[in-house]
């Protein structure tokens, strides 16, 4: 349910300022936001739990490696800062299943998450092969 | 050691402008790409804006490089199609369901595991890919001022002109 106070900023202000940010991150970092090679990194740390040869034979995590750099805390702080903006404005709401998804697709917690799951294996695979 | 601080600060800063704009959620990311609600791309065009101006102001004055990804059409192309399969089953980006977990919609857990297998699972096909896609239609690192051959500070106006047209009749049509 969407409640009252449930309203934010203009999209326009809030993208703006995120344009500032991102330009004092290009002049002062020299980093540009990007969010999906941090999943390279994640599944090669992981894959080398148990399967460690096999990450130091592909290519991809050669050139990738399964380190935390710059967008790796980049993702975490999204996750932080969207913590900070949701718990002081009363937007923070735990939720299994989006509204849109459960009028479609109904309440079951497990098809969302099969479908999100799949869904999200899908994305970064096109979004990694588009190189972005 | 201060790079991963200043990552850390800038994600921070990031989340809270995303939550603030309301683009995190899967109404919000179906919403437009069911065309029912614009939010996403007016956030994603006035950071575009903003940040465009800002860093050819910043590599004109030479205190910023330019980071240019080789324009290959088969993989763009190819890449973004399996994208928009997954981002519209999923509902949410890469970097912004971090955001989502954030703000409680938990649902996007499920995406970031499914993008650590994916990841994982491209790894491996990696190399057949460089053979292949990789080499369709490569055009290097061009950008539309260099094609066009002409000044970026003919492109950047055109460009803002035309997405405040836009803004304008998103807002005529409520969108």
């Amino acid at each position: 349910m969407a409640r009252a106070e449930d309203k934010g900023w203009s999209p326009y202000l809030a993208g703006a300022l995120t344009g500032v940010v991102s330009t004092l991150s290009v002049w002062f970092v020299g980093q540009y936001f990007g969010a999906s090679t941090s999943f390279v990194r994640f599944a090669g740390a992981l894959e080398k739990l148990f399967a460690p040869e096999r990450v130091q034979s592909l290519e991809y995590f050669v050139k990738t490696p399964p380190v935390i750099d710059w967008q790796w805390m980049f993702v975490v702080g999204i996750l932080l800062g969207s913590l900070i903006a949701s718990t002081t404005s009363r937007s923070f709401e735990w939720k299994a299943v989006p509204d849109m998804w459960k009028r479609r697709f109904g309440p079951s917690i497990s098809k969302r998450a099969f479908a999100a799951f799949i869904g999200g294996a899908i994305a970064i695979f096109g979004a990694r092969l588009a190189d972005g | 050691m201060k790079m991963l601080i200043y990552g850390l600060i800038t994600g921070i800063l990031f989340g809270f402008l995303l939550q603030k704009g309301r683009v995190l959620r899967y109404d919000k990311q179906m919403g437009a790409l069911r065309l029912m609600d614009m939010t996403i791309v007016k956030f994603m065009l006035s950071a575009v804006l903003v940040g465009m101006v800002g860093v050819y102001l910043l590599k004109d004055m030479g205190l910023a490089k330019l980071s240019i990804k080789p324009t290959i059409l088969g993989a763009v192309v190819l890449g973004s199609l399996i994208f928009g399969v997954g981002w519209g089953v999923l509902g949410y980006c890469p970097g912004t369901q971090a955001g989502a977990l954030g703000e409680g919609r938990w649902d996007a857990l499920w995406g970031i595991l499914g993008m650590i297998l994916g990841a994982a699972i491209f790894a491996e096909f990696y190399p057949a890919l460089k053979a292949t896609v990789y080499t369709w239609g490569n055009f290097g690192k061009i950008t539309l001022p260099e094609v066009l051959g002409v000044s970026h500070w003919v492109v950047i106006p055109v460009f803002v002109v035309a997405s405040l047209a836009l803004f304008w009749w998103f807002e005529k049509k409520g969108l």
